[in-house]
């Protein structure tokens, strides 16, 4: 077990520095903030001054090696765009709310996905099963926003139901939480209809239902708890799909969350920015399937054996 | 079925979501906008799009009328000596700032104010070109301030003191007091609005000060601005009742209209243009004598090939006049645009040595305002083809052009751009069409001793004829390929009255009205 868990936490080390170096590199392929920061009639001298207040001017190993130096004692930098504050303050400070929707696009997608999963694997052949299908298909299909800006309208603007965006009370939750859910949603619904098609067709359950227990517990009880060992596998991806899916839901749906923060740092070219929201997130990503594998270990026998 | 399903559904949620939906509230103006740009409170602090809510809080020494004439601020007159190098501005006595500890603006504040805006960290859009012209700010007594400029400027009221530019006056010892922290500090103003919240990339709500105000009477004892970067979103607000004010494309008007919701256009606030690189004529580096357009000819038939009242019908709503430069410009009023003439643009093409036309590359972007770009590219091409020149659009994202054009070479791809709709419109002609400048897309030697010329004018009217003659010369060497002169929409909700805009960067949400 130890090992297990030392072996994951150099991974995630060696993980985030191989992406820190990638970040840097790829965030600086398309230009910089230079030109994004000078009025339209700045001159070259102008652009020289800022370059060099930038420290634009170094070689990109030595700008790479004080990031990663100073990052290494937590100071990722400021802001060029939003009036030099601390890049990590700025990212944390939009944490909660991506971390919130994100919790609650989960919840909807385990509780609904598994439902309609168990729901369609025991009416398998059914109109039931044949719509579930559908719609777990469209589910991955539709982009998430065009399903936002649908939503909006639909529920919103014609409905009046619920906000078309914003922040702050949970209403406000719905909408992105479905939209940034939906795609998952699906994978759920898929996963767990599979799952319990294996697990209704094993000998387990045919014991089951010999000894003469009711359907309910045989799904519930002994199907669905087997089957569901699949879906806890994926839910680090899961996590990671919605943290990034929030990039484009955050924007439709004006979440202040670090999706939208990406965007906009992606927009001004604000490097510390942009390098420290995605090595948040992929710190999150480590972080999360780090989670998944210690709940592995917790409901699989064969794996605490094998660690 | 499905008809009784879905008013029942609706009903029903409607029940339990209902108290929560969020429109805007009686007491509060809602305005949606695409983005905070960079949030900071401070006016050197960045962009001039943070004008939108800044405006609120900090005032100008000078007003624009509708008519973009000078008014008095906090500057209650002011005065230019013979030559246009030295300004003094008496300053209006007794006008309060929102911190009690302030007091009221002195001469002192007013020199800070420029004397940061021209620092050489200061991020305004202006900076650079007023640290070039403003040679010192000195304060003879606490009500006068005088600016010595380096090179006569006629236009420094309303083009660098006025409300259309980022010169908001600050409290003094306010400012110093929080050294760097003043930048995301409540601001302190002598507007009618003060800070009551700013949420990061959410919200940001403004109430309305206490007692009457000297310059306007608010009828909105709140404002709250959104950040919405979508603007399906944002329409979708201001059809839903969430929003009272929001920028909105062209393409969205028919829409928001059925929908009773008003449309209030800026008038030629900006100007799609389409730039041609590898031009700058006078800078090596940045000229391509071998691209067909560095031929006046093929830029005149590039110009004489589209048909663009019919672009501005289509695309723009028809909100906005065919343009004759790349910025709007009163003293250009007498500079006629080219006229569409397809077979005056073959004539020019076979002359240049390009019978058949030629291949190019067309790169384009959306912008706010600037969502039409694209499609004006998609326009352009279109009546390009139909005299030879077959265009390859590349769409892509201003950042990434705007830093490559920036960058000092001689491009060989033309690009969509929204022009620039500068207070001081010296400056949008210097911006565009002299090597001084990063973003000229054209030079030469003879504009530039046009432009020389100009800056060392020091008779105001002949002046203003250098500005024409110049404006005469970039439209005959088709500087550009000008397109349109184009209104920027904000859809307008029904719960507010009056409210208008009259010229770029200058927003007037506190003279917004409310409906009866």
């Amino acid at each position: 077990m130890t090992r297990l868990i030392v072996g994951r936490l150099a991974e995630a080390l060696a993980a985030l520095l191989l992406m820190s170096l990638v970040i840097f590199l790829l965030s600086r392929v398309t230009g910089d903030p230079v030109a994004l920061l000078l009025g339209d009639s700045a001159t070259v001298e102008d652009r020289d001054r800022l370059i060099e207040q930038l420290a634009l001017d170094r070689s990109l190993w030595d700008q790479y090696l004080t990031f990663l130096g100073n990052a290494l004692t937590g100071d990722f930098g400021q802001s060029v765009a939003a009036g030099r504050r601390d890049a990590l303050d700025l990212v944390l400070e939009r944490l909660p709310a991506s971390m919130s929707l994100a919790a609650v696009a989960l919840c909807f997608t385990l509780v609904t996905g598994i439902a309609m999963g168990v729901l369609a694997a025991i009416t398998r052949g059914s109109a039931v099963d044949i719509v579930v299908r559908i719609v777990a298909l469209m589910g991955q299909s539709v982009p998430a926003f065009w399903l936002g800006i649908v939503l909006i309208y639909v529920v919103s603007v014609n409905w009046g139901l619920l906000p078309t965006s914003g922040y702050g009370t949970w209403q406000h939750y719905v909408l992105p939480a479905l939209t940034i859910g939906t795609f998952t949603l699906a994978a759920v619904t898929r996963l767990v209809r599979a799952s319990m098609l294996d697990a209704l067709g094993s000998e387990y359950v045919k014991l089951a239902r010999i000894k003469g227990l009711s359907e309910a517990t045989v799904i519930l009880k002994h199907a669905l708890s087997n089957s569901l060992i699949p879906v806890v596998t994926f839910m680090g991806a899961f996590f990671a799909t919605m943290i990034t899916g929030a990039v484009v839901v955050e924007t439709v749906f004006a979440w202040p969350g670090i999706g939208r923060l990406a965007y906009e740092s992606i927009v001004s070219r604000d490097f510390p920015v942009i390098q420290t929201v995605v090595l948040v997130i992929t710190a999150l990503f480590i972080l999360a399937n780090f989670c998944v594998d210690m709940l592995y270990l917790a409901i699989d026998p064969r794996m605490r054996d094998r660690g | 079925m499905q008809g009784l399903v879905r008013p029942a559904f609706a009903a029903a949620l409607a029940v339990t979501l209902l108290p929560g939906v969020a429109t805007a509230q009686d007491d509060t103006l809602v305005i949606a906008l695409p983005t905070f740009s960079e949030q900071t409170m401070t006016p050197w602090s960045g962009s001039g799009q943070r004008k939108t809510y800044l405006d609120l809080v900090y005032e100008y020494l000078v007003y624009l009328d509708g008519d973009g004439n000078a008014e008095p601020g906090l500057a209650e007159s002011w005065e230019l000596n013979e030559d246009g190098t030295q300004w003094t501005f008496n300053l209006r006595e007794g006008v309060p700032f929102s911190d009690e500890s302030c007091g009221t603006v002195t001469a002192a504040d007013v020199q800070y104010s420029i004397e940061r805006i021209i620092a050489e960290d200061s991020r305004a859009g202006p900076a650079s070109t007023m640290r070039r012209i403003i040679e010192s700010v000195e304060t003879p007594d606490d009500m006068t301030v005088v600016i010595n400029l380096s090179a006569p400027d006629f236009l420094l009221d309303t083009g660098y003191m006025g409300e259309a530019q980022q010169t908001g006056i600050v409290c003094r010892s306010y400012v110093e007091g929080l050294g760097e922290d003043a930048d995301t500090a409540p601001p302190v103003g002598t507007g009618a609005y003060v800070l009551e919240t700013s949420v990061e990339g959410s919200e940001i709500t403004l109430t309305r000060r206490e007692g009457d105000h000297w310059r306007v009477s608010p009828e909105w004892p709140s404002i709250s601005f959104r950040a919405v970067p979508e603007e399906a979103t944002r329409v979708a607000m201001l059809l839903a009742g969430e929003a009272d004010i929001a920028p909105v494309s062209f393409d969205s008007i028919p829409g928001l209209e059925e929908a009773d919701i008003s449309i209030v256009s800026a008038e030629q606030t900006w100007s799609p243009v389409i730039r041609l690189g590898g031009i700058v004529q006078t800078d090596p580096a940045r000229h391509n004598p071998d691209l067909p357009w560095a031929d006046v000819r093929v830029r005149q038939a590039m110009n004489y090939a589209i048909d663009k009242q019919t672009i501005i019908d289509e695309l723009f709503a028809g909100q906005g006049t065919v343009a004759n430069g790349d910025t709007p410009v009163q003293a250009w009023a007498d500079v006629p645009p080219y006229p569409y003439d397809p077979d005056r643009a073959r004539e020019l093409l076979a002359e240049a040595g390009y019978p058949d036309g030629f291949d190019m590359v067309l790169r384009t972007f959306a912008t706010t305002p600037g969502a039409e770009l694209p499609l004006m590219a998609e326009a352009a091409a279109l009546y390009w083809a139909d005299v030879g020149i077959n265009v390859t659009i590349e769409p892509g994202d201003w950042p990434s052009i705007r830093s490559e054009w920036t960058s000092g070479e001689a491009w060989n791809y033309a690009m969509t751009h929204r022009g620039f709709p500068f207070a001081n419109p010296e400056n949008g002609v210097e911006a565009g069409f002299s090597d001084r400048s990063i973003f000229a897309s054209f030079t030469s030697a003879e504009l530039e001793e046009l432009l020389a010329g100009l800056a060392s004018e020091t008779d105001r009217d002949a002046r203003r004829e250098r500005l024409t003659e110049i404006g005469q010369y970039i439209r005959d060497e088709a500087g550009a390929v000008f397109m349109v002169l184009a209104n920027e929409p904000y859809g307008v909700g029904p719960d507010v009255g009056d409210w208008s805009i009259d010229t770029a960067y200058v927003y007037n949400f506190d003279q917004a009205g409310r409906a009866e």
